[in-house]
């Protein structure tokens, strides 16, 4: 059997390399990805069709925002997976657990430099959330980061210490709001008589152009990813840390 | 409204999931509701998708407003809307069906548990109606992580079998993805028939970059259908899956990928390339032969009653594929059309198997003892669908086989043609075996006294509910709707496959 697989990784990697002759050179501007219209509409027109500097940004959020939208979407699958896979509700009540806060006595050291952390950690994930679209950035880079905070949280104190702030229940809400928030935007042009996810639309409700409401709704539906990315990351993390008890971290 | 169809259809379970994944948690009570309402309302906008398709020819739906290759684009013809209905009515079936399944085998996440049915319908749809192939990568993503979480719901065996199919499944998804760079990497371009226009217009067909990118292509798409020899994940997955989600599973997974694979070869890299420049159909014929044989003959050998249904769904493959690669218009009407008809099949029989697991909590074919005189409706519906995948008229089973074997004698492919009828013969050995047990009982040689038989069937399995046997009934008479009404799917189907001059291709 062991044969069989490593005969078979010989295989797919010579034909993965096979093609590699194949290609263009590297970096080259005459090669088909570079020169054909659609990334030279995207290098050029990206601007002004979206008011967006960041053209990765409009790509993601705008161009294939139908891409990104699912893309959360297999974020959120994963951690209902998650849940549905390892979380136990046991019967002698998962509530008595939540009683007993800081069962582990905080280290001192840790928990100062975690509480000097924590806030810069959180407003940075909201610079990186909110810049996205002129700098490098986004939901889910920020969401992962602003997850990060509260994984943070339960690694200095417990699980339960953060539990204290971001309930389970919040988690999940969090999860599916941020999604509703996305798609929201899309049916919102919808109910305005367009595609779904045509945000130029939007600017009947929006103090804005057609272009400036592409550019705030790439905005909206970048906080939509953060808020399902950041709640997803700490529910994986809870349920994984605590075996799907939900009572005692790492 | 009518315009928006395209995007209603998937729209429905997606927007559904997440309220049923908010309110769901709270009030257990609104997931079954609302999940068969959206499936309702996806299978009317399906309804509206193909009467469109049919009176005025492909939809185009632009996501986002933006022009192709820009942005996504839905593009749904006469073979996507078929494909897109069949899978929404599968979902609402089911959906149905699992009323009294869900609060039953995973009572404490009833919410979880639609939330994924909810989102692999929209995975399923999404994968059907998409004309766009990253779209299509991100889509599998969403149908594959829920399929693997609906498995592993399971009993302790489902976790296990789930994970060896996360291993097979990411390999084919990555495999696929890696094709899709290939191609990129050659044209530049995403949107599948632009991708097409591309090869044309650059004529780089003899290239080896969009050689491998085929075989990736395939080769993942294979893994992900589970045809012979990368079936190894499907047996176990789906017979220690929860009853509703082998359910749904079975007749859509599979399906809905060989309907990828046609998609894929067809519109991306087109019939021209696929069967005239390569000319593989042999090797791909015989690999066919060889996953129907291994399908039936493994079946033949379980005594699980879902694990053989998961091996006949190795060998429903094996027809498909096979009747595909034949290369000729017969072979690809039959395997779309069989496409539709084993959706519904396979959801007939492994509904039936759920019901029996659930009223006798036994998994292998005894416990169909007797089951003639206790649930006559049940297995009514149940003789239906065996009826429908040996292929006895007028069931749809039939007139798909039938095709299939026009396009395989047409082709001159004997060895396909003989092991569509060997099959056949072993559908029926199979099916005859269980409806024996079922109507006369088991022989007291096998183990229970005539005595002992009697109060056996004292403590004997209920009736089934309302809300199980009505899709079961439903399935039933679709089968023999769609045998009846062949001349109509065929057309419908002919209008996709007439754009592909067989003739010409030099065979």
């Amino acid at each position: 059997m062991k044969s069989l697989a490593l005969i078979s990784v010989v295989i797919t990697g010579w034909l993965l390399l096979s093609a590699v002759g194949d290609f263009p050179d590297w970096g080259d501007p005459n090669s088909p990805a570079n020169s054909y219209r659609l990334s030279q509409h995207f290098v050029t027109e990206t601007f002004h069709e979206t008011a967006v500097p960041n053209m990765v940004t409009a790509v993601l959020a705008d161009y294939r925002g139908y891409d990104t939208m699912f893309e959360t979407v297999v974020i959120f699958t994963a951690g209902i997976a998650i849940i549905s896979i390892l979380r136990r509700f046991t019967s002698d009540g998962a509530d008595a657990g939540t009683e007993k806060v800081y069962e582990k006595r905080p280290d001192l050291i840790v928990d100062t430099t975690c509480r000097l952390m924590i806030p810069i950690i959180q407003l940075f994930a909201l610079y990186v959330i909110a810049h996205g679209h002129h700098s490098p950035g986004g939901g889910f880079q920020g969401g992962v980061i602003f997850g990060a905070s509260f994984i943070l949280i339960a690694l200095s104190r417990d699980l339960q210490a953060a539990h204290k702030w971001v309930p389970e229940q919040r988690v999940l809400n969090l999860a599916g709001i941020g999604i509703l928030i996305y798609a929201g935007f899309g049916l919102a042009s919808m109910f305005l008589g367009q595609n779904f996810l045509d945000y130029a639309i939007l600017h009947k409700i929006m103090p804005a152009s057609p272009i400036e409401a592409r550019y705030h709704s790439m905005l909206g539906v970048e906080i939509g990813v953060a808020f399902t990315v950041t709640a997803i990351m700490y529910s994986i993390y809870s349920n994984l840390a605590s075996k799907g008890t939900m009572k005692e971290g790492l | 409204m009518i315009e928006q169809a395209p995007a209603l259809i998937l729209l429905f379970p997606f927007f559904a999931s997440i309220i049923v994944a908010l309110a769901g948690i709270r009030i257990q009570g609104v997931c079954f509701p609302i999940t068969v309402i959206s499936m309702a309302a996806s299978v009317l906008s399906g309804i509206a998708i193909l009467g469109q398709v049919v009176n005025n020819g492909a939809i185009r739906y632009r996501l986002g407003g933006w022009e192709p290759p820009m942005g996504i684009e839905f593009r749904i013809d006469a073979l996507g809307a078929l494909v897109a209905l069949a899978v929404s009515v599968v979902g609402l079936l089911t959906a149905i069906y699992s009323k009294r399944q869900v609060p039953a085998e995973t009572p404490d996440k009833i919410s979880q548990y639609y939330t994924l049915y909810l989102l692999l319908m929209t995975g399923l749809i999404g994968m059907v109606i998409t004309g766009d192939a990253f779209n299509l990568f991100v889509l599998i993503e969403v149908s594959a992580l829920t399929s693997y979480a609906l498995i592993a719901m399971g009993p302790r065996r489902a976790t296990l079998a789930a994970y060896k199919y996360v291993i097979m499944g990411t390999i084919g998804a990555s495999f696929y993805l890696l094709g899709v760079g290939y191609l990129y990497i050659k044209t530049g371009s995403l949107n599948m028939f632009d991708i097409h226009e591309q090869l044309i217009a650059r004529g780089i067909f003899d290239a080896t970059a969009v050689l491998v990118a085929f075989i990736l292509i395939t080769v993942g798409v294979w893994i992900k259908m589970a045809f012979f020899p990368l079936h190894a994940w499907l047996p176990n997955s789906y017979a220690y899956a929860p009853t509703t989600s082998s359910a749904v599973l079975g007749p859509l997974v599979t399906k809905v990928m060989i309907y990828v694979m046609i998609r894929l070869t067809f519109t991306v890299f087109g019939a021209d390339y696929t069967f005239g420049r390569l000319d593989w159909s042999d090797i791909v014929v015989w690999m066919s032969v060889a996953a129907i044989l291994v399908g039936s003959i493994s079946a033949l050998a379980q005594t699980d009653l879902r694990k053989m249904l998961a091996y006949l769904i190795i060998a429903e493959v094996g027809y498909m594929v096979g009747g595909m690669w034949l290369a000729n218009d017969m072979g690809l009407i039959g395997s779309i059309y069989h496409i539709i008809a084993d959706a519904f099949m396979t959801l007939c029989v492994f509904l039936f198997a759920g019901i029996i697991f659930t009223q006798t909590g036994k998994r292998d074919l005894n416990a169909l003892d007797g089951l003639f005189t206790k649930m006559p409706l049940t297995m009514v519906g149940f003789l239906v669908g065996a009826f429908s995948l040996i292929g006895i008229p007028p069931t749809a089973g039939f007139f798909s086989k039938w095709y299939l074997i026009q396009g395989g004698v047409a082709s001159g492919h004997w060895e396909y043609v003989i092991a569509l009828l060997i099959s056949s013969l072993i559908n029926a050995v199979l099916f005859f075996r269980i409806i024996e047990i079922a109507y006369f009982g088991i022989k007291p040689a096998e183990g229970h006294g005539g005595h002992h038989h009697e109060e056996l069937s004292k403590e004997s399995p209920t009736k089934a509910s309302f809300s199980m046997l009505l899709p079961l009934l439903v399935t039933a008479a679709m089968l023999i709707g769609l045998g009846l009404y062949n001349r109509d799917i065929v057309a419908i189907i002919s209008d996709f496959v007439s754009q592909f001059n067989f003739g010409v291709i030099s065979r």
